[in-house]
């Protein structure tokens, strides 16, 4: 009898279907996924967005939803029938036999409870405990997850600690009941590489160490690569290819895994085109105005310079406050220093590259760069010429420096027309005029692979790659000279993340465009850049060329940074 | 997946599948409808005194009077038809109502998106005098404004307007902040393009659903403030009476068993308000992102 549990497998899928009724019709989500998994195993899920991967997950321990249920299929969790269970003896088994940790821990936390309190309430759910009981165990689980001074942290509230201290406290709780399988759905995708490092390695120690059988979900294969054993691809809702990670990653056998590793730019040379023989063809770009006689360049000025820029955010105070500040009764709070006295020369025809970790300051450089915020100290110059004016509104300067914002979601306006919106710009500038507006933007769709009849579409009616097409044909439809593109493709899945790296370089190489490409990924910077500035607390810690830097790091951060990238295995010669 | 097209007509898809606000929208579209044709419909011109005869007044619903006619809904203490006086009254009040919305809602974006573009010590400034006159209640606003001001219907619109406009100064400077600091925005600034253009063409139209949400809860408040105004005498003269100065004019008879003088364009007045509230709670729920489906 012992020896037969521990032979049987710990959790078994078979067929499981979960659908989604929604107007559009049925939509199925999950169709049709077998797999199973052994006491102590660490299993990888593996897709793009829609892929059906975390809804696996759920369906796995009946999170779905309505419109959405379970259809069809099996989950056989030791042997018992999980499909079909009422509400009630689901929720006995949840936390207490399968836990779960989610993306981002500021969801899942209660923000207005102590650390300790919902440790409490997670105990609670499913045996009797005193207070004292709790605390002593909410400090030791605390401790399992590598929490420092766990006596203190336990009576913090969530918005007291970091995303990775959260994330571990997420982490402490699915451990709380000892359960025999974890499910963490994308647990590191919202922290930084280092805090994803750190977990990554907590997690197999953790793992290891109580036996605990782990379903890993995630987009990132590398992430994948250095926690499971075993892993499935999805795609559509159903798995692709499953199996030994190594073999799966080193010696693809589904076109489709194939193609998601091509998509890596850590797995191409620098400056390659991914996904070799992949994308559309794109029309050239529309010609440029020529340029007005006005903006000829400073002589001897560099192209482009930020000097000895910084910027300071300071929360301002109340009027009681401030009156306190002006009496010397109150202490003024710290400002906080985002960029901190950098200076950076960028020469024409650069791709330069701006890395560092959340709140390192590279997206309020590449902000000033951009005349998006004015500078509390130094200038930024473009040939010479100030980016932005001086004085208490500073307005922006020139039209040939332009951005590419992260999240095409927000950065689209969600009541214009596609075309409406690339062709505001250039009509208010004269760089198009109305009656050519039409074609203008006609010619810049082309240009980024999209069809020229989408013009009159509104945003929501595009994908995130597409949208994030639209930003780049807004941006470069107003003809600059330098772009500054911060995170551009950290929202997009893999695959269109590749496309639109690909177009970016593409549209360089025919425009003649500078670029400063900022990105917490240092492979796709690596990729895209010619020279790579660090940035660490609100300075460039080391800066050159992306080789040198890469290969042969000086600074102790860059070194840090760069060793905690996952790094996929080598495909065997 | 293929979603509708433009955005209205999706609003439109949702608004449709609660049967309560299509029924009240049905409701609003036929009092502005019947407001309009009062004085097509309308068997009496209530205006008209040479159609008043003292011999019909404070007679019950369904008396036929001297002019052949049955009176519906009775007359008043005048002689003159309540439904006649119903219809134009909802006309007036409609129309103060609608009036006063419109200018209240111009005015009170107009600062409120100001103040959130412009930020800093202007920003303090127009919003601390705006939180200083939401602290009065907006009745006691109207009847000082209407009381100094005297009786007349741009003097009426006047006081509504000074009672109202805040609210929508509040929402849009809300709604305007929470914008202000969207990637869209910037991106629209460090195009650059000039200030107007990203006011009007991107800050407004994305303020717009909050504010249409509160067009429609204020004008349905406007006409009951308007109502309450003139049923204490200060709003409009009883020569054009609105359905607020018709209540006041049966109250006195309300305990001498005269009760359709009152009741029947209290009830008008009724349905018009819950019927325009019904609407906006519609509205309110389709733009709040945190029922969204």
């Amino acid at each position: 009898m012992r020896a037969d549990a521990a032979a049987a497998p710990l959790l078994e899928v078979t067929d499981l279907t979960t659908q989604f009724f929604t107007r559009a019709g049925v939509v199925k989500a999950v169709d049709g996924v077998s797999f199973s998994l052994r006491r102590g195993e660490v299993m990888g899920l593996v897709g793009e967005s829609g892929s059906g991967k975390s809804v696996t997950g759920f369906s796995i321990i009946g999170l779905i939803d309505p419109p959405g249920r379970v259809a069809g299929g099996s989950v056989k969790l030791e042997g018992h029938e999980l499909v079909g269970l009422p509400p009630d003896e689901l929720r006995k088994l949840r936390g207490r036999v399968v836990s779960m940790v989610f993306q981002d821990p500021l969801m899942t936390l209660n923000p207005v409870l102590t650390i300790g309190e919902q440790i409490r309430l997670a105990i609670e759910a499913h045996e009797k405990v005193s207070a004292a009981d709790a605390r002593q165990r909410a400090i030791a689980g605390l401790a399992q997850v590598r929490i420092p001074r766990p006596e203190a942290t336990v009576d913090f509230y969530p918005h007291q600690l970091s995303g990775g201290m959260r994330q571990r406290v997420a982490i402490a709780i699915a451990l709380l009941h000892r359960p025999k399988l974890i499910i963490c759905d994308e647990p590191t995708t919202a922290l930084d590489v280092s805090i994803q490092a750190e977990i990554l390695a907590e997690m197999k120690e953790l793992v290891a160490e109580l036996g605990t059988a782990l379903i890993w979900i995630s987009h990132d294969l590398a992430t994948v690569a250095s926690i499971a054993q075993h892993v499935a691809v999805m795609r559509l809702g159903k798995i692709v290819e499953a199996g030994p990670t190594l073999d799966v990653l080193t010696r693809p056998q589904h076109a489709y895994t194939r193609a998601l590793l091509d998509a890596l730019p850590s797995r191409a040379k620098p400056g390659e085109l991914l996904l070799r023989g992949g994308g559309v063809p794109d029309a050239a770009p529309p010609a440029r105005k020529p340029a007005a006689a006005a903006a000829a360049p400073v002589p001897g000025a560099p192209y482009f310079v930020a000097d000895r820029v910084s910027k300071r955010f300071e929360t301002r105070p109340s009027a009681l406050r401030g009156l306190g500040q002006k009496l010397g009764l109150v202490q003024p709070p710290p400002a906080v220093m985002a960029v901190d006295d950098v200076s950076l020369i960028v020469p024409r025809g650069e791709a330069l590259g701006l890395v560092g970790e959340s709140g390192s300051g590279k997206s309020t450089l590449g902000r000033m760069a951009a005349g998006i915020y004015a500078p509390s100290s130094g200038t930024v110059r473009f040939e010479g010429r100030p980016v932005m004016s001086d004085g208490a509104e500073p307005k922006k300067l020139t039209t040939r420096v332009q951005t590419i914002f992260q999240d095409p979601f927000a950065s689209l306006n969600p009541r214009m027309r596609i075309g409406d919106g690339i062709a505001e710009g250039p009509l208010a500038h004269g760089l198009v005029g109305k009656a050519g507006a039409a074609a203008y933007v006609r010619d810049w769709l082309a240009a980024v692979g999209l069809d020229p009849a989408f013009a009159d579409r509104y945003p929501h009616q595009f994908s995130g790659g597409q949208r994030q097409r639209v930003a780049i044909a807004r941006a470069l439809a107003m003809q600059p000279d330098l772009v500054v593109c911060d995170e551009p493709v950290a929202s997009l899945d893999v695959s269109i993340q590749a496309q639109i790296i690909n177009l970016l370089m593409r549209l360089r190489a025919e425009l003649g465009l500078t670029l400063i490409f900022i990105s917490h990924d240092l492979s796709v910077v690596r990729h895209l850049c010619d020279r790579v500035a660090v940035m660490y607390r609100g300075r460039i810690v080391e800066e050159g060329p992306a080789g040198e830097v890469y290969d042969n790091p000086q600074h102790d951060y860059t070194r840090r940074l760069l060793a905690a990238v996952p790094v996929l295995p080598e495909a065997a010669a | 997946m293929m979603r509708k097209e433009a955005p209205i007509a999706r609003f439109w898809d949702e608004f449709r599948e609660s049967r309560i606000a299509v029924a009240a929208l049905v409701v609003v579209a036929l009092m502005i409808g019947v407001a309009l044709l009062a004085p097509l419909i309308a068997p009496q011109n209530p205006y008209d005194l040479a159609n008043l005869v003292l011999s019909d007044a404070r007679r019950p619903p369904g008396y036929v009077g001297s002019g052949g006619y049955t009176h519906w809904l009775g007359t008043d203490a005048q002689g003159r038809d309540l439904l006649s006086a119903i219809l134009y009254g909802l006309r007036i009040s409609l129309q103060m109502g609608l009036v006063a919305g419109a200018f209240a809602f111009a005015i009170g974006v107009t600062l409120g998106i100001a103040a959130a573009y412009l930020g800093g010590r202007r920003e303090a400034f127009i919003m601390r005098v705006i939180d200083l006159q939401l602290a009065f209640p907006a009745i006691l606003l109207a009847l000082v404004i209407s009381a100094l001001l005297g009786q007349g219907k741009a003097q009426l619109v006047t006081a509504l307007v000074a009672a109202q406009y805040a609210y929508f100064a509040r929402t849009a400077h809300g709604a305007a902040s929470a914008e202000r600091g969207k990637d869209y925005v910037e991106a629209a600034l460090s195009t650059p393009l000039p200030a107007r253009q990203v006011i009007w063409r991107h800050i407004l139209p994305n303020c717009l659903p909050p504010l249409i949400v509160v067009a429609t809860v204020q004008v349905a408040n406007a006409i009951a403030l308007e109502a309450t105004l003139s049923f204490l005498g200060v709003g409009l003269p009883v020569t054009e009476p609105s359905l607020g100065s018709l209540i006041a004019n049966g109250f006195q008879y309300m305990l001498s068993g005269r009760y359709w003088i009152s009741i029947y364009p209290g009830l008008a007045l009724i349905l018009l308000i819950v019927a325009i509230n019904l609407v906006g709670d519609q509205i309110r729920d389709q733009v709040n992102p945190r029922l969204k489906r």
